[in-house]
């Protein structure tokens, strides 16, 4: 540990002298602040930046610990933002029954409408569009209100048949 | 910029700005919440409606319709603030509506500025919580910056991190610019940015490091500046486990980049009861005193009533 200089330990938020699974931990919270679409870095670093800072903070734990810093695997940043589809669909609509999300987000986006937009319109926040279109089943709230999301998310762009959309929906994700 | 504060007033209240950037996030909510909760401990505080646009804090702390507001003040009408200090309904906390403010005067002129925030050291309380309204005017700024204590209320969405960095940028190179000697500060900046050194300038932290080595005095000159801008942070709206490391991970992050201290004051929980109180134009805090947002507020208030009391300026 003699190489690491006091910039090393600031730069992994650490206090110098910290034990190594400490240092380990700050590594993976500072690479996955780091990572691509990480939501508490978005749209403040350009790209070179944020590759620099990955390289700098890999290159403070080498002088830390005098190891080699685990391989990067692009770990999932703890917050992200997902790319959204806002391109018109291509292609035949997908079936409600086995794609309900992407059901919806097919008509969604032939309609020329961004998740923002729909937000707008159905007073339903855009990532929650988002985990229903993905069908995110581990990030979507209790089926009461999945229902009722699916209900407005129908309603809205006028689809027939919302009620028969939304327990096609929750019959495919089954979230309880 | 604005006046410089009255020197004789130093301990006055604690003027804490609540600001967000972006419309939305649930800044008059997290502001009317925490006052309560910061009246019910026996300190006595003010609101201030500083949403001149668009003000609607009167109805959340139950005064539908005060007779005064800050239009009142601003047009002369009242010689201080304190006549347009109106009780309301919870012991302890006061309101300075904004409502029904004209349109020419949700653009106060820098004199008018200073004046405001001169009268708001003066008001015999012990914290202001001060709303302002969304966006990133100069003058939404400039009451951020004389506050000292400013509060940014995000919401662990793309577009609201990105309006909080948008603010932070905007509030920090607008307090720079108050580093002095001016003249000096500013030759330092410009040699740096005319030469080659500029393309190692990526971040305000980068400019500030490269101005202390062409000028020690204006770099100096600028940390000192940069190091009295430490706005705080809360995330509102949380829904996940991992949604509640967003203040810390931002705090991390401003840091790197404008070489500043973000500190996370609290994280408050998504609650379906915080939507049902603004129908009934009651605070949560005293509709749900047992829900989840009442705790949080509540615990979130002791980083308020634990801050030390400060000369404003």
């Amino acid at each position: 540990m003699s190489h690491a200089r006091y910039e090393d330990w600031l730069l992994l938020d650490l206090s110098p002298g910290a034990e190594l699974p400490a240092v380990n931990q700050a590594l993976h919270y500072r690479r996955a602040l780091y990572q691509p679409g990480a939501l508490a870095t978005y749209n403040l670093f350009d790209e070179d930046e944020r590759v620099r800072m990955l390289d700098r903070i890999d290159e403070a734990y080498r002088r830390i610990t005098g190891n080699e810093p685990p391989p990067n695997r692009g770990q999932q940043p703890s917050l992200t933002v997902k790319e959204t589809n806002n391109e018109p669909p291509t292609g035949s609509v997908p079936d409600p029954r086995t794609e309900p999300g992407a059901y919806l987000s097919h008509h969604r986006r032939a309609k020329g409408l961004n998740l923002e937009q729909l937000a707008a319109e159905t007073k339903i926040r855009a990532i929650l569009l988002q985990q229903i279109e993905t069908e995110a089943v581990d990030d979507l709230p209790a089926a009461v209100f999945v229902r009722g999301h699916v209900l407005q998310y129908a309603r809205a762009l006028g689809l027939p048949d919302p009620n028969e959309i939304a327990a096609r929906y929750l019959a495919k994700v089954k979230v309880d | 910029m604005i006046e410089e504060i009255d020197p004789a007033v130093q301990a006055g209240p604690r003027i804490w700005a609540i600001g967000g950037g972006k419309g939305g996030v649930g800044k008059s909510v997290v502001t009317t919440n925490l006052a309560v909760a910061v009246a019910r401990t026996g300190a006595r505080v003010a609101v201030i409606d500083a949403d001149l646009g668009g003000a609607n804090l009167h109805t959340m702390v139950g005064v539908p319709s005060p007779k005064r507001n800050l239009s009142d003040f601003i047009a002369k009408r009242v010689s201080s603030l304190s006549e347009i200090l109106t009780p309301t309904p919870i012991d302890n906390l006061w309101l300075i509506s904004g409502a029904k403010a004209l349109l020419e005067t949700a653009n106060p002129n820098f004199g008018q500025k200073g004046k405001i925030l001169n009268h708001i050291a003066k008001l015999d309380v012990d914290h202001v919580f001060l709303d302002l309204g969304a966006g990133t005017a100069f003058n939404v700024l400039d009451f951020f910056l004389v506050a000292r204590k400013g509060v940014l209320v995000v919401v662990p969405e793309a577009t609201s991190v990105e309006n909080a960095y948008f603010f932070i940028k905007a509030a920090y190179f607008r307090k720079l610019k108050r580093a002095q000697p001016r003249a000096q500060v500013k030759a330092a900046i410009d040699e740096v940015m005319k030469s080659e050194a500029r393309r190692s300038v990526r971040t305000p932290r980068d400019l500030m490091a490269q101005v202390m080595a062409v000028d020690t005095e204006a770099g100096a000159a600028l940390m000192e500046e940069a190091s009295t801008f430490s706005p705080t942070v809360i995330v509102n709206r949380v829904e996940r486990l991992e949604q509640g490391r967003l203040g810390a991970e931002m705090g991390s992050a401003c840091r790197d980049y404008f070489g500043i201290q973000l500190r996370c004051l609290g994280t408050l929980p998504y609650d379906n009861l915080v939507r049902r109180s603004v129908d009934e134009r009651r605070p949560a805090l005293d509709l749900f005193p047992q829900s989840s947002f009442a705790g949080a507020i509540r615990s979130t208030a002791a980083a308020f009533i634990e801050a030390p009391a400060e000369k404003v300026g």
